[in-house]
């Protein structure tokens, strides 16, 4: 199958779904791979990287949509673009298949299939293909990047010859993929990071990307997120006020402002009021990821930079990945790629869409002429396994009472086998010989002495301590040396056998025991 | 001279405990190991001088004669034939107990003869002389000696052989029992108490004799049907024997140098055998009588399916990742692969992954086996880590790659209580980020037990042969 990457035609874009480290792997699962030329070159692929892997270059994009079986690209396909797309070709893009009903129909009609790529399930199988994390992931960081860009202050605080500077409070709202790769951007920069998130259960998560979770003063059963494939759900009026009232407790005091909160299929909830706004500092930036969806705060214009009449920027740019053209093109040509896989189960070249799996059928959105929005609930449901109920901690009292009875287990065992041995020792020794006793402490000791040293033994050296044990276990040489000369030929010949017999178990034992040793080497 | 014997004796006892002391580290090892050759040689050395012995040029001889044919088989022997040859030695050491008893035997009898003749006695050999001196009561239980020294020895003979065939693929591996079953083992040691009894009251040869074949019979059996994954606690539990074979000889010939030894490695292979059965949550009995104790109820059906991957695949997941852990089972050993693994090891740390092995203690068919086998692939030791150091750190490592192991690795241990294996310790592997086992087909491990890890969402299967599986693997890995 020919696979075809057109360049973006959308005002500003510079991503590209095809790098040339994707093609090699396309390559790999046997098939073509074409750009049209200069596809690549906005985020730093020029043709000619293309042509050394193989990777055909045409001229114009009608060509390559006449050709391609497959067209990958990142955004929604335009008017232009729809009338390229024919019958049995496959799109996998970005789609917004609740906005764009005409053309999930339009393509419907052509026999198209469409794969769009935000409707990829949230499932850990399909982790490697979510272009929305990937792309969130970038988004988070640069959002970080653009804010210090207008931010007139250190992010870290320092005190230097000139003066004492305060670090920066960073506030991010929504610990989703962007808010905690802002968290990370922030705190590795210096700045004391605070985060919001209506799922307390991600606090966890939060504080090991180094924040601090902005606590609620409220109580209430909350939803576990993990229910709504990873989103948080719509809030309840009680929970909104509670949350509002702390926001503008701590307005004042933040100088950097994230907002990542959305809301599958619905206007972005306003989380940011005019009036934080107007409580802030002047100075202070706020960048607003839902831009797109309306902004978490009223005053964001979408794809614009603003700034208030008390000196605090709004940024409300929706092209952070694009921003990072080179980054986002390379995870998301790889996201494209691992669909790829998947959709050529084979490795032959020939793409088989198959309907029954969970992550092509979620996101396939138009297919054999029928659009196939919305899919129906996938069968592999949680994407997060549920929380285990945690052991009960043991008090100090409690774990004490079990070392005490741990203790007096052991001691009343030790005391055991020490009472039946010794008895045992004692009525031996009342019907055995002297001359048996002596040997036979020799024996119990050399026991005792035994088990103390072979605890010891490192569990990698087993084998040579078989073969070790093995070699000295010869000893009974002396059995037969000792008798050897004493009488007749039958003796003198079994002797003899046994001598030879553990010379050889001698001999060989220790031999192959340095042999092993010898292997044994540190790095 | 005698008691520069006895404190020949005395040096020798102890160099053999340094040497097995010495084997707690990989270092102190190197040098332990010349600890027990000095204090062989001391103890030959001094018994061959020491009062009693004659025919020493021939004793010699017959000593270099087995040490060349012991040279041969040490520096022949491939390290995955471990198994085999300590096996195979073990039954050495056994029949050499049972020819040393059936000579104190003889000079019992002898000395018995010329006593109740009133000859002359001078020019008996140390041991008949000491025999001489015995009281009736001394010569009681120098007869039990004698017979238990025999009983152990006969047991390690055949029961080590049988364990060297299975091992060696000589013999079917499977277990196996004569009909009859675990009574024939009983009727065995029935007769062997009769004989006991027999020889206590007579001191005749022929209830030696008997016991030595009933002795013989019950290696043999008793080994034959205990199945090969078992080996490990068969083979330790055979070296603990050929130890007190040598101790109850010891006793008999009053030579306490034999004793300590005895005692020494009769302790040191039931404390492997301890934790070999540990190792598998089974008890001692439960081995050595055969078989697993079948399930104790329905066992939990497992779900999805069993998916397989090519080489590409485990390559680029092996470039992704940053930490990797080995399992290494007693396939790596069939199928050779030792030296794919240590390459493969070097590739990736030469690329600055972390690559580390987890080993089982009951992984392979001698305690220890596979440490030697990487070992001798120049895997560094320091990267080779037993399963309670390594547990814990699956969660955070990358890929698990299993080779030839199973149920090793199988979580139906931890999950389901009715499994066979329900509380076996198991290695986590299921917790990396990906887990690849390489495997010839989809049959079930020893136990029979159907593995849920093959099932996993995590798991893919690296179908084939695990030699040309890695060296496939190898092409793709520059």
């Amino acid at each position: 199958m020919k696979i075809g990457t057109p360049k973006e035609l959308f005002d500003g874009e510079n991503r590209v779904a095809m790098t040339p480290a994707s093609a090699v792997e396309l390559q790999k699962l046997g098939h073509e791979c074409i750009v049209e030329t200069q596809a690549g070159v906005a985020s730093g692929f020029s043709d000619k990287s293309y042509k050394e892997v193989g990777v055909e270059v045409v001229k114009t994009a009608a060509a390559l949509w006449k050709t391609a079986d497959v067209i990958a690209k990142v955004r929604v396909p335009n008017d232009d673009e729809m009338k390229r797309l024919h019958a049995d070709q496959t799109l996998i893009s970005f789609f917004s298949p609740v906005a764009d009903d005409d053309k999930m129909k339009t393509a419907a009609q052509k026999g198209a299939t469409v794969v769009a790529m935000e409707m990829i399930p949230r499932i850990s199988r399909a982790q490697k293909m979510d272009a929305l994390s990937s792309m969130a992931n970038i988004a988070g960081y640069r959002a970080v990047i653009e804010a210090g860009n207008h931010f007139p202050r250190f992010f870290t605080g320092q005190i230097t010859a000139a003066g004492k500077v305060p670090p920066a409070k960073v506030l991010v709202i929504g610990a989703g993929v962007a808010g905690l790769a802002a968290i990370g951007t922030a705190t590795s920069l210096g700045a004391i990071t605070y985060a919001f998130d209506v799922r307390p259960e991600v606090s966890e998560q939060v504080e090991s990307m180094g924040a601090q979770f902005v606590f609620l003063d409220f109580d209430e059963d909350q939803k576990d997120g993990s229910e709504t494939g990873g989103y948080a759900p719509v809030s309840s009026p009680e929970f909104a006020a509670a949350q509002l009232a702390k926001f503008c407790e701590i307005a004042p005091d933040m100088d950097i402002v994230i907002t990542t909160a959305l809301i599958p299929n619905r206007a972005a909830p306003e989380l940011w009021t005019e009036d934080m706004v107007k409580a802030m500092k002047p100075g202070s930036v706020i960048v607003d990821l839902a831009a797109e969806k309306g902004g978490n705060c009223k005053l964001t214009v979408m794809d614009e930079k603003i700034v208030t009449n008390n000196g605090v920027t709004i940024i409300g740019y929706t092209d952070f990945p694009s921003r990072m053209a080179a980054q986002s093109s390379t995870l998301y040509a790889t996201n494209i790629r691992h669909l790829l896989t998947d959709l050529t189960p084979a490795k032959d070249g020939v793409i088989s869409h198959n309907m029954e799996d969970d992550v092509i059928r979620g996101a396939t959105i138009v297919h054999a002429k029928t659009v196939t929005f919305p899919p129906p609930p996938p069968k592999v449901q949680a994407i997060a396994a549920k929380p285990k109920v945690k052991a009960v901690e043991l008090t100090a009292s409690q774990k004490r009472a079990t070392e005490t009875l741990a203790f007096k287990t052991q001691t009343k065992n030790q005391i055991t086998l020490l009472a039946v041995g010794g008895s045992i020792l004692l009525l031996a020794g009342l019907v055995a010989p002297a001359s048996f006793m002596q040997h036979f402490i020799v024996f119990v000791l050399s026991i005792f002495i035994g088990f103390q040293v072979i605890w010891g033994v490192a569990h990698s050296l087993h084998t040579p301590l078989m073969a070790v044990t093995n070699a000295i276990s010869s000893i009974i040489i002396l059995g037969a040396l000792v008798q050897i000369g004493s009488g007749s030929f039958f003796v003198i010949l079994l002797a003899s056998l046994a001598v030879f017999m553990t010379g050889i178990n001698i001999f060989g034992g220790f031999l192959v025991t340095r042999r092993m040793l010898a292997m044994f080497q540190k790095s | 001279m005698d008691g520069l014997t006895t404190a020949a004796y005395v040096v020798a006892a102890i160099l053999f405990i340094l040497s097995l002391g010495g084997l707690s580290g990989q270092e102190s090892a190197k040098r332990a190991v010349w600890y027990g050759i000095s204090g062989m040689a001391l103890a030959i050395a001094a018994t061959l001088i020491g009062p009693g012995s004659g025919y020493w040029v021939l004793s010699l001889l017959l000593l270099t004669g087995g040490g060349a044919i012991g040279y041969q088989l040490a520096t022949k022997v491939q390290m995955t034939q471990m198994p085999e040859l300590v096996a195979a030695m073990h039954s050495l050491v056994g029949l050499a107990a049972i020819f040393v008893g059936f000579i104190a035997h003889f000079e019992m009898y002898r000395v018995a003869a010329l006593i109740a003749e009133n000859a002359d006695m001078s020019e008996l050999g140390t041991f008949a002389i000491l025999i001489a001196k015995k009281t009736t009561v001394e010569l009681n239980i120098l007869r039990i000696e004698l017979f238990l020294g025999i009983f152990i020895g006969a047991i390690t003979f055949t029961g080590s052989i049988i364990a060297y065939g299975k091992l060696s693929g000589k013999v079917n591996s499977a277990a196996q029992k004569l009909p009859g079953g675990h009574f024939l083992n009983i009727g065995a040691a029935v007769v062997s108490v009769i004989t006991l009894v027999w020889y206590f009251n007579t001191g005749g040869f022929a209830p030696l004799f008997f016991m030595t074949l009933a002795a013989l019979f019950i290696g043999y059996h008793l080994i034959m049907g205990i199945g090969g994954a078992d080996m490990p606690v068969v083979v330790s539990m055979l070296n603990s024997y050929s130890g007190w074979a040598a101790a109850a000889i010891g006793f008999s010939l009053g030579n306490d140098l034999m004793i300590v030894v005895g005692a020494l490695v009769g302790s040191s292979g039931a404390i492997l055998s301890y934790i070999m059965c540990k190792a598998m949550n089974r008890s001692f009995v439960s081995v050595i009588l055969g078989g697993f104790g079948g399930p104790q109820g329905e066992q939990m059906a497992v779900e999805g399916e069993q998916i397989a991957i090519d080489a590409d695949g485990v390559a680029t997941a092996l470039e992704e990742a940053d930490s990797v852990i080995i399992i290494p089972g007693y396939g790596m050993a069939v199928a050779q692969a030792q030296q794919n693994v240590a390459e493969l090891t070097r590739r990736l740390r030469a690329k600055g992954k972390v690559v580390r092995f987890a080993i089982h203690p009951v992984a392979g068919r001698l305690p220890g086996h596979m440490n030697v086998l990487l070992a001798e692939a120049k895997v560094p030791y320091d990267i080779v880590m037993e399963m309670d150091e390594i547990n814990e750190d699956f969660p955070t490592t990358d890929v698990a790659i299993i080779i030839g192991s199973n149920d090793i690795v199988n979580p139906a241990a931890q999950d389901d209580p009715n499994s066979p294996i329900a509380g076996m310790p198991v290695l986590e592997c299921w917790k990396a980020k990906q887990v690849f086992v390489s495997k010839r087909g989809q049959g079930t491990g020893y136990s029979g037990i159907e593995n849920p890890l093959f099932f996993k969402e995590n798991t893919r299967m690296f179908y084939g042969d695990a030699k040309i599986s890695l060296d496939a693997l190898l092409n793709k890995i520059a």
